[in-house]
């Protein structure tokens, strides 16, 4: 299986959640703005696309997805490699990308 | 209610250590005119708010200030993780040093710890959001001051990022504030105050 690169699937998370929260608060003070609307269900789709990519190969990002069976495939920044285990806890912290295990 | 989601709302990776930024940058933590007193401002004044739409939208800016909270706090942490006592000793960053080591904590540039007297809840629509006008104002001149001094293009990209949010959030705010006057006495915005005069604001 190929591995995913992590910066690269986070950076596409990252631009359509950016547009996700920036279409928030349009569509907050213009509700029935059409071509907003569209897109913000494009940029949704979008991040919910790359966030399901993202869990599968490493860790899951918020805690609705986390699953042990399921996500971190590649065995990324875990203490249990192989083991089934509580996920939320693999990964680096945000504010410490540099981070080891 | 909130949950957490394990990503910050835009990348930091800085690689240079430089506490002297790092005391420039804790402003937007807790300065003045920093995030938390942004998110605690918004999501504060949310409650009174007397128009529904109004409410969301505070809700929604004050939930991204938290966002950018956190990156501040991460571009403080990354620019003094590998920090010697010799860099420690930078002045303007040495008496915090001493306090706090090389751990986050709400303050000023100047040393002022973080005070919600910086923000107002006031309990009056045209009042809360003429405040969160110049707040987000406020901000922006504050990452201008920043951009003139810092040059680290690791540490200018994502401030840079915080300063266009400012504009965004000012843009939404004043949309606010047209929205809360059609649903006030045209003739007299100030003549009442909603939250507060209810018998009132039907004559």
């Amino acid at each position: 299986m190929k591995v995913l690169d992590r910066t690269s699937i986070l950076k596409e998370i990252n631009e359509a959640s950016f547009a996700v929260v920036d279409l928030t608060l349009y569509l907050d003070t213009h509700p029935t703005d059409k071509d907003a609307l569209n897109m913000f269900s494009n940029c949704m789709e979008k991040r919910k696309k790359a966030m399901k990519k993202y869990e599968t190969q490493f860790e899951p990002l918020v805690v609705d997805c986390v699953d042990p069976a399921e996500n971190n495939v590649s065995n990324s920044f875990t203490n249990y490699s192989g083991e089934t285990h509580w996920t939320w806890s693999d990964g680096p912290l945000p504010w410490d990308p540099f981070g080891s295990d | 209610m909130w949950n957490y989601e394990k990503r910050l709302m835009y990348p930091i990776k800085i690689t240079k250590t430089c506490p002297k930024t790092a005391q420039y940058i804790i402003t937007q933590y807790g300065g003045p005119d920093g995030e938390l007193s942004a998110s605690m401002r918004y999501l504060s004044q949310r409650y009174s708010m007397p128009c529904k739409k109004v409410g969301g939208l505070l809700t929604d800016i004050g939930t991204e200030e938290l966002a950018h909270m956190e990156m501040i706090c991460a571009i403080v942490y990354q620019l003094t993780k590998n920090l010697s006592v010799e860099e420690a000793k930078t002045a303007g960053f040495d008496a915090y040093y001493i306090d706090h080591t090389s751990a986050i904590w709400p303050q000023s540039a100047g040393g002022v710890p973080f005070t919600a007297l910086e923000f107002q809840s006031k309990g009056d629509a045209i009042t809360d959001l003429t405040e969160d006008l110049a707040a987000e104002q406020k901000a922006r001149t504050t990452y201008d001051n920043i951009l003139r001094f810092v040059t680290d293009p690791d540490v200018r990209d994502p401030i840079r990022f915080l300063r266009a949010r400012e504009v965004v959030h000012f843009q939404r705010f004043g949309e606010a504030l047209e929205k809360t006057k059609e649903n006030l006495d045209a003739k007299n915005f100030y003549y009442f105050n909603r939250e507060f005069d209810k018998k009132i604001s039907s004559i």
